[in-house]
């Protein structure tokens, strides 16, 4: 893994809930990053979580990436959301399911 | 370090009619919390509201700004969101400053 947007970009096509943060869901090393993953683990759907904190390179790259400066980051269908405080609105709110069920645009 | 004031001045500069409101979650002057409130925000979605922010925003972090937890409200959804305020190093998993603060007075 080289953190090459092509990269990136193809795990976020292969799977439809992705969670870029720091540490792992069952050892978060933030409390930003717990919480998307808790929010994460809500929607009861399967989801790929990468670790950030394991390649020095690895949040640089994202960042520029995807034009978002913090972690952690939240793809649905493909699309960045945003970070755990968006994550939390959107699953209170319910448009997190509603987008996740309407599938890839 | 940055002080809660500084922060409020550059994110006004995004959005210079909004109400802007900020906490310095630790009195460290890196992890703030920053609630932008705006009739502009109406009809957008969440990461387009925070963009307007972060365009202005993303040149300060993460140094000296570490972490910034945003909310982007309309007026409207101002009146009934109450405390949004969240506390990313309470006991290292996250949790809501109120009841951090709540937790600390039943120590006392």
């Amino acid at each position: 893994m080289n953190w090459t947007p092509e990269e990136l970009q193809a795990i976020i096509d292969e799977h439809d809930v992705v969670l870029f943060m720091k540490g792992t869901p069952s050892e978060p090393q933030c409390g930003f990053s717990n919480r998307a993953a808790q929010v994460i683990q809500q929607l009861g759907v399967e989801f790929a979580a990468v670790n950030v904190l394991s390649d020095a390179r690895a949040i640089p790259s994202i960042c520029a990436w995807s034009d978002f400066p913090t972690m952690p980051q939240v793809f649905i269908n493909g699309e960045l959301i945003g970070g755990s405080d968006i994550a939390l609105e959107m699953l209170q709110d319910g448009s997190l399911k509603e987008m996740l069920d309407a599938g890839r645009q | 370090m940055v002080s809660s004031s500084w922060v409020q001045e550059e994110v006004l500069k995004a959005l210079p009619e909004a109400t802007v409101e900020v906490i310095d979650l630790h009195g460290s002057g890196d992890h703030f919390h920053v609630r932008v409130i705006s009739e502009s925000f109406e009809g957008m979605r969440p990461l387009q509201r925070q963009r307007k922010i972060l365009d202005v925003m993303k040149a300060h972090i993460p140094h000296p700004i570490h972490a910034l937890d945003l909310k982007c409200m309309t007026p409207q959804q101002a009146q009934t969101a109450g405390e949004t305020a969240f506390d990313p190093h309470g006991n290292g998993q996250g949790i809501h400053r109120h009841r951090l603060q709540r937790l600390k007075e039943e120590k006392q």
